[in-house]
């Protein structure tokens, strides 16, 4: 399987919090597909535990690495482009 | 003679009813090593798991749409593969299941710790923790509370769940801790519930006993009625100017625009913050003086108090790299930023000084966060150097109250930030639910000190002003003015409410106010002085 990486920048005033981590993770169960995020030159974590995104204390500003492990790179853009909306705050 | 019990007030109403204690649940077992082995654990552990989960899921079902999103959210929290993963590891060595979840959660709130944006999501984690090892150990935890008939309920504190057990017949709330706040505060300010915070007696309290909740006058009464329920203060219009000019709090241009509805006599805080939040660069000066530009032509007549950048770790600004800290209220914040950031500071200036050319208004600049008179000193000069302002710095921190009178000819005027001052001169963490009572405003402690601020800045010649959450109130705001204050500045929607107030009494009667205020040896009877004063009029 072929995986896809793109970069998303936090946009929300309190950076990855609860919420935005619990919407990730629901869109990550539904797809069915591994999705990894983490800073840049960092070790990832599996986008299916809130609460190890939230333990990656990403602030607002911040840009992510956001790797999607699927053949189908329109899946993968319409991944990330749903998790960048989520970041917006 | 009906017992008093004093705590912090939530909402306008009162109301008399009926005590009902929810008593916390029985005491959880110890935890354990056992010899069941992993699997069976695991299953033990998954099924708690799933039923806490069903009674969320049930919570949130009949719940309104906030509290059903809050549901969720937990519910994500309390499957976490991750977490599930962690406590497996404990129960392959040899662990009970609820010592492997109270384990795990225990190493998630470490590491999530130290970050003000999840202090409340750690607190939430525990509360599911405890219940999946009450679901374990078979353990009730749910309030069973009445359906019907009219109750004051009476707890520790309430958590989310907790509240969304909330049932028609819960017509008041009291809690032994939370602040004004806490999450019981806040749902029931929602849902005008009557509810009085913070009220450390309230643990003698029996079911049955009937008891007024009176939040104007932030009490209980035992045995009390609706007769003696503190009223809300009401001031006769009288069209007279106001005793001190009553200035608004701004942050934004629709805050500029809806302060200029009001009879504002200009901005006595504009928090500049805001405007840079959303931002990922630094904006270029001629952006950021476009930008004051509107909001300053927007402000209500009267002169515009700027308070330069005032972020921290835990607020922090995309663009000014702000590395993490173990205190952020007592790291590198406001004025101290200069260390690394005076060019940003510098800019900032600069573009305020085109926007006051450009519009033509009177410009007063302040710094946050300043705890020296050399640090005052450099504030100003730099000020000074990059425009035509009038010069200031904010009182927030014990230290630069302690040598006020140093600022002589230094500064043009002072402006006090009491939550701020309150936070620092009591050593209470402005986001600690428990430590409210300390941060009331009417703690003598800091009226005294308020009292010191407006006298020695008049003997310096500095003119001095509040611009703390404080003089919102309309009663706090008449004491201001008794100790000197030169001008209050308040959030918009309370502008008119502060006018009211102090267009209402005399010179000498703020006067009077306060020196009964500043005999009083507590926050109970510094406000009730200030309020008996007040009726008399």
């Amino acid at each position: 399987m072929s995986s896809f990486e793109m970069t998303v920048t936090v946009i929300d005033p309190i950076g990855l919090h609860a919420r935005p981590a619990s919407q990730i993770v629901k869109l990550v169960k539904d797809s069915g597909v591994t999705v990894l995020v983490g800073r840049e030159g960092e070790n990832s974590v599996k986008a299916n535990s809130p609460l190890m995104l939230m333990a990656l204390k990403i602030k607002t500003g911040e840009t992510l690495k956001v790797t999607v492990e699927t053949d189908d790179e329109g899946q993968a853009t319409s991944i990330v482009a749903q998790i960048q909306d989520f970041l917006k705050g | 003679m009906s017992k008093v019990l004093t705590g912090l007030g939530v909402g306008l109403n009162a109301i008399v009813a009926e005590v009902f204690k929810v008593n916390p649940p029985a005491k959880l077992p110890e935890w354990s090593k056992t010899t069941t082995g992993t699997a069976a654990e695991s299953q033990t552990l998954k099924d708690a798991i799933a039923s806490v989960a069903a009674d969320l899921a049930r919570l949130g079902s009949t719940a309104d749409e906030t509290t059903a999103e809050i549901f969720e959210a937990l519910g994500y929290l309390l499957e976490d593969e991750s977490l599930f993963d962690m406590a497996v590891a404990h129960l392959d060595e040899g662990w009970s299941a609820a010592a492997g979840y109270g384990m795990a959660v225990n190493e998630f709130a470490e590491m999530l710790a130290g970050d003000a944006a999840f202090e409340e999501r750690i607190a939430d984690l525990q509360d599911l923790s405890k219940r999946v090892q009450a679901a374990i150990a078979g353990i009730h935890v749910g309030l069973d509370l009445p359906q019907t008939g009219a109750f004051v309920i009476v707890g520790d504190d309430f958590s989310p769940a907790d509240t969304a057990q909330f049932t028609p017949a819960v017509v008041g709330v009291i809690t032994v801790k939370g602040g004004p706040t806490s999450h019981t505060a806040i749902i029931c300010r929602s849902r005008s519930i009557p509810a009085v915070v913070s009220v450390s007696e309230a643990v003698a309290l029996e079911n049955g006993q009937s008891v007024l909740v009176d939040p104007v006058g932030d009490r209980v009464v035992v045995d009390g009625t609706l007769a003696d329920a503190t009223k809300p203060l009401e001031f006769a219009n009288t069209g007279n100017d106001p005793l001190v000019q009553v200035r608004a709090n701004i942050g934004s241009l629709d805050d500029a625009k809806a302060a200029s509805e009001t009879g504002a006599v200009g901005v006595g805080l504009f928090r500049t913050e805001l405007l840079y939040l959303n931002e990922s660069s630094q904006p270029s000066v001629e952006r950021q003086s476009q930008l004051y530009a509107e909001i300053l032509a927007a402000a209500p007549d009267g002169p515009i108090t700027v308070r330069t950048i005032d972020a921290g770790s835990d607020k922090p600004v995309p663009f000014l790299n702000m590395p993490e800290e173990e205190n952020p209220a007592l790291g590198v914040r406001g004025y101290r930023l200069i260390q690394d950031h005076r060019g940003f500071i510098e800019d900032q200036l600069k573009s305020l000084e085109a926007a006051r050319i450009k519009t033509g208004r009177e410009i007063w600049v302040m710094a946050p966060m300043i705890a020296t008179a050399a640090e005052a000193a450099e504030f100003a000069a730099l000020a000074r150097e990059l425009g035509n302002f009038k010069v200031g710095v904010m009182v927030e921190t014990p230290s630069i109250a302690a040598v006020l009178p140093d600022l002589e000819g230094v500064v043009d005027f002072v402006s006090v930030g009491t939550n701020d001052l309150s936070q620092y001169l009591y050593a209470a963490d402005r986001m600690n639910p428990s430590l409210g009572a300390l941060l009331n405003p009417w703690q003598p402690g800091l009226i005294r000190t308020l009292e010191r601020i407006a006298s020695q800045a008049k003997a310096a010649g500095i003119y001095s002003s509040v611009c703390g959450e404080s003089a919102s109130d309309p009663a706090f705001a008449v004491l201001l003015a008794g100790l000197g204050f030169d001008s209050v500045s308040s959030s918009r929607s309370q502008v008119d409410a502060v006018r009211a107030a102090l267009s209402a009494v005399t010179r000498e009667q703020a006067e009077g106010l306060a020196k009964n205020v500043l005999s009083a040896k507590n926050a109970e009877d510094t406000k009730s002085a200030a309020v008996a004063a007040l009726s008399a009029l």
